[in-house]
């Protein structure tokens, strides 16, 4: 068991600005700060889940049949997602209801059950899949950040510049989601090329 | 043809784990379910209809196929409220629920349902835009200013406003051509 797992995760291996993967939820959801903590939250349980159930059960599944049974595995547990946050958070759900079923698609999940669970051990796949769900409740924390700031004036829907200022609408819509991926993704590349050197 | 046999074995075994856990929880989240609507729409009818007293979820009647929803205050009826439909959001149908008083007037309105915009057309959801439909009858213009209405649109949406003001019309019209005409509320609704 090595907590390093779980660290890179995080940042080195974060599944949005690093590998590029599920970017499809990503883009949809980061409209605001607060659709992209409840996805991203969302989508950390059913990782951590499924990395644990495809760990244990990695020696039993045939490997011709384990994409199929990945997918049953992940689609149970978003179901189950759906229901409980339909019942218990309602108002959350009238938001995410939309994209909760998307999870079942978001290549993070699948890669890591197919890249990292069915050969590591349970504790190990447990955790990478926080690691992993947080790194990818981060980004999309972050892009919901930077698309309320400059798309609606406000951050976790408090009003932050008065209502004197104009927000850029675009960055809300569709092609903000874009243009803001594109630009973090560049800062961040920019300063870890300048830390090498 | 062993192996090939143990592949079938042990995807029916997995799916059949999972369509159990499925109707465990199924089971166990279905009247909460059921309650969270519920307790919905109640919100939603206390906001839009006049102060009452009675039950007007318990209290519907069918009428043309719509459910309307009947306030009585003291046992007189005092407003009503159904469902009303707009097809022309930017994406995919807006429900409201309006609540009409006696005179004929719109006491209050409630978006249901809507797919728009996050932080664009989404801003129907605000308090002052569903007010400003508050005491307007089917003589107003209720539509968006651009269209000559008195209703205030959204800088950058004007399809979604306009949407739910044609839904409130569709409501006016029905609730004077089909919903005072009702026998079971002749008397009580001019």
């Amino acid at each position: 068991m090595k907590l390093s797992v779980m660290f890179d995760g995080i940042w080195k291996n974060n599944g949005v600005f690093k590998q590029v993967l599920g970017t499809c939820p990503t883009l949809a959801v980061t409209t605001s700060v607060k659709n992209g903590l409840g996805m991203g939250l969302a989508t950390t349980f059913v990782l951590i889940c499924s990395n644990i159930v495809v760990s244990l059960i990695k020696n039993i599944v045939p490997s011709k049949v384990r994409i199929p049974v990945y997918i049953v595995v992940i689609a149970s547990f978003v179901t189950i997602v759906d229901l409980m946050m339909n019942a218990y958070l309602h108002d959350l759900h009238k938001i995410l209801g939309l994209f909760i079923p998307l999870i079942v698609v978001n290549c993070i999940i699948l890669g890591r059950a197919e890249g990292f669970a069915s050969k590591n051990g349970v504790a190990d796949s447990l955790l990478d899949g926080i690691g992993i769900g947080l790194g990818f409740t981060l980004a999309l924390s972050i892009l919901g950040g930077v698309r309320e700031i400059l798309g609606n004036g406000s951050i976790l829907g408090f009003n932050l510049f008065g209502s004197s200022f104009s927000p850029a609408i675009a960055m809300i819509m569709p092609p903000g989601a874009f243009i803001g991926l594109g630009f973090i993704m560049f800062v961040i590349s920019y300063f870890e090329k300048r830390k090498r050197g | 043809m062993k192996n090939n046999l143990s592949m079938i074995y042990i995807l029916a075994i997995i799916t059949a784990i999972a369509a159990l856990l499925l109707s465990i929880t199924y089971n166990g989240t279905k009247d909460k379910i059921e309650e969270a609507y519920r307790q919905e729409l109640i919100k939603a009818l206390n906001v839009v209809l006049p102060e009452h007293d009675n039950h007007p979820d318990k209290e519907d009647i069918n009428i043309d196929g719509k459910s309307v929803y009947i306030a009585k205050k003291g046992g007189k009826l005092v407003g009503v409220a159904f469902k009303s439909t707009s097809s022309k959001g930017y994406s995919g149908d807006i429900d409201i629920l309006v609540g009409i008083d006696l005179n004929g007037k719109v006491y209050g309105v409630e978006i249901l349902k809507h797919a728009e915009t996050p932080g664009l057309g989404s801003k129907i959801e605000t308090d002052s835009f569903k007010r400003s439909f508050k005491g307007l009858g089917k003589e107003d213009k209720i539509a968006v200013k651009k269209d000559g209405g008195v209703i205030d649109q959204f800088s950058g949406a004007t399809i979604s406003p306009r949407a739910v003001c044609e839904a409130v019309n569709n409501a006016l019209k029905f609730y004077s051509e089909v919903v005072v005409k009702n026998p079971q509320l002749i008397g009580g609704v001019k």
